[in-house]
């Protein structure tokens, strides 16, 4: 379905990122790409969505094909109109729109004769949202907004759904409603590329995972088996102070990035 | 004759037109967080095209949506050319590049048209009025009541249109996300570019009619429909055209009451009122009247 190969991508002309990155998202499939702060992974979901442009990057090597669709220099609309369809880092919903207009934008390229069905069938799922449809989405809890992020994706039909560090910033409780959220969407027949720092949870939800350090695939195969690879265990999945500390690491970083 | 009734038909027509001025900067600031002072050299530009197309033989009425259209055109073909370039740069570069855009059609209507004034051509007798209510209002003003509001209509009928709305406040909140989601953020700007030169040709041209002339400095016009773009609260359409309407009528109002009271000092006294109102919003509502405020991102 989704087939990156050797993907290299430069920002401002001149910053390399990506140097070859290889994956496959196959039909149905949930596949994983992990790695550490600053690996490439937004950059690979940026190239996948045509989301480069406007951050002065693009593709410099290799392909992206969709369903046998070429992607590289398609404008993001067409992309989503193939049927991609993403949750970027940090939530973003629209704060001063109602929950409902965060929503109706979701389905902005979706036929409009479905979109009362589809908000019904979203807030059946989600009762909470329901009571505050009518409320700016800005004041809902954390957890709240990630989920309206992921149903406002989830409103123009995908067949893939790439989701960006979807339990960044939550709480462990609500993190588990997310990845049974992600289950969900996945027996629902959509593909998914989710992109983690959370290993545990990604390898757990995928069947497939690829793990990237800066700008190239250092490992990749099995979840089961990846999960078993004592490297991994040590680098991703059993340190937790190591883990907490990587995460203010980004933030700060992350915060530098919004304010240069 | 009744002097109030008369006077609040005049504020109303100029009111019309402020709104309309008003609207044309709102729109595109909601969508693009540009400040577009080119808009009153497009005020201009329409009123001048305007007068070019009934010259040339075209039906009045014909010549007005013309006119409309064409600066329509005019406005995206800036959005798509200059500014669109430019997205995601600071406030103060868009700001910095519309006045420079604005100079630019200064002088190509001048080099066309020249500095003389011409008088607007209108399908009534210029200086013609009715009676109403013991009022004695101008056709004109009559006319860019009438022509505003349903153009004021239309739009508002445009923007709720369920696809195109949503998609402004989606590009207007987040351009980015917006980008993810499939919305056509460019087309997006281009079209609010389209409608604000579009109305911003409306106001030129009725703004144009007795008894003023038209003339290259018609622009400086959309700077006194400012305080209602403040006022009303900078991203909120309805605001532009609550503030607009009621900015005018102030205005006008005063000139009938108060101006006469303050002797040589008077002279122009009027055209205080809207910046004064501006300015007490500025400091104790500065979000205007229906402006959004920070939604706090939690
Ligand atoms: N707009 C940009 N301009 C220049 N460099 C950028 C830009 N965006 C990202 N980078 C750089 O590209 C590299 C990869 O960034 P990217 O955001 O893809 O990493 P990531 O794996 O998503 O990291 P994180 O886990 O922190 O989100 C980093 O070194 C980053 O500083
Ligand atoms: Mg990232």
């Amino acid at each position: 379905m989704l087939e990156v190969t050797n993907l290299e991508t430069v920002y401002h002309g001149v910053l390399r990122v990506l140097r070859g990155v290889s994956l496959t998202v196959p039909d149905g499939g949930v596949v994983a790409l992990l790695g550490p702060n600053g690996a490439g992974k937004t950059t690979t979901l940026r190239a996948i969505t045509g989301m480069l442009d406007i951050h002065e990057g693009k593709v410099t090597k290799g392909s992206i094909t969709f369903d046998g669709h070429n992607l590289v220099g398609k404008h993001p609309e067409a992309i989503v109109r193939l049927g991609i369809s993403t949750v970027m880092e940090g939530r973003r919903i629209f704060p001063e729109l109602t929950v409902e207009e965060n929503l109706r934008a979701g389905a902005f390229v979706a036929p409009p004769a479905k979109l009362n069905d589809d908000l019904d069938r979203f807030y059946t799922r989600f009762p909470v949202l329901a009571e505050r449809r009518h409320g700016p989405a800005g004041y809902l809890s954390g957890g709240e907004q990630q989920m309206l992020a992921i149903a406002r994706a989830l409103m123009s039909h995908p067949r893939l759904l790439l989701m960006d560090e979807p339990s960044l910033g939550l709480a462990p409780k609500i993190v588990k409603d997310v990845a049974r959220l992600i289950t969900e969407i996945s027996k629902d027949g959509v593909s998914v590329l989710l992109v983690e720092q959370n290993a545990t949870m990604a390898l757990e939800l995928s069947s497939h995972a690829t793990i990237l350090e800066t700008g190239k695939v250092v490992l990749e195969g099995a979840s089961e088996t990846l999960k078993a690879d004592a490297d991994i265990q040590a680098f991703y999945l059993g340190m937790g102070a190591d883990k907490t500390s990587f995460r203010d690491v980004k933030h700060y970083r992350r915060r530098k990035r919004w304010l240069s | 004759m009744n002097t109030f009734l008369q006077l609040c038909f005049g504020g109303l027509a100029l009111g019309t037109s402020y709104a309309l001025i008003a609207l044309g900067f709102v729109v595109v600031y909601r969508a693009s967080q540009v400040f577009n002072f080119a808009l009153g050299e497009l005020l201009t530009l329409g009123g001048f095209v305007m007068v070019a197309l009934c010259d040339f033989g075209v039906p009045w009425p014909l010549a007005l949506i013309g006119a409309m259209g064409m600066t329509g055109l005019v406005g995206a073909g800036i959005e798509r050319l200059v500014l669109r370039p430019l997205i995601g740069r600071q406030v103060f570069v868009t700001i910095i590049v519309t006045i420079f855009v604005g100079m630019i059609l200064r002088s190509l209507v001048l080099l066309v048209w020249g500095p003389s004034p011409v008088g607007m051509p209108t399908p009534w007798d210029p200086s013609a009025s009715i009676s109403l209510w013991g009022a004695n209002v101008f056709y004109s003003a009559l006319g860019a009541v009438i022509a505003g509001v349903v153009t004021l209509i239309g739009f508002w009928w445009m923007i709720n249109k369920p696809r195109l709305g949503i998609g402004m406040q989606a590009t207007s909140s987040n351009q980015e996300t917006a980008l993810a989601l499939g919305i056509p953020v460019g087309r997006i700007f281009g079209s609010t570019w389209f409608i604000a030169g579009a109305v911003a040709a409306l106001a030129g041209i009725f703004l144009s009619m007795f008894p003023r002339n038209l003339d290259s400095n018609l622009g400086f016009v959309a700077l006194r429909a400012f305080p209602a773009v403040i006022v009303g609260g900078l991203d909120s359409i309805r605001g532009a055209v609550v503030a607009g309407l009621g900015l005018g009528l102030l205005e006008v109002l005063a000139q009938g009451y108060v101006n006469e009271h303050l002797g040589q000092f008077g002279h122009n006294f009027h055209t205080v009122f809207p910046y004064l109102v501006m300015v007490l919003f500025l400091v104790f509502k500065p979000h205007g009247l229906f402006g959004t405020k920070e939604v706090e991102r939690v």
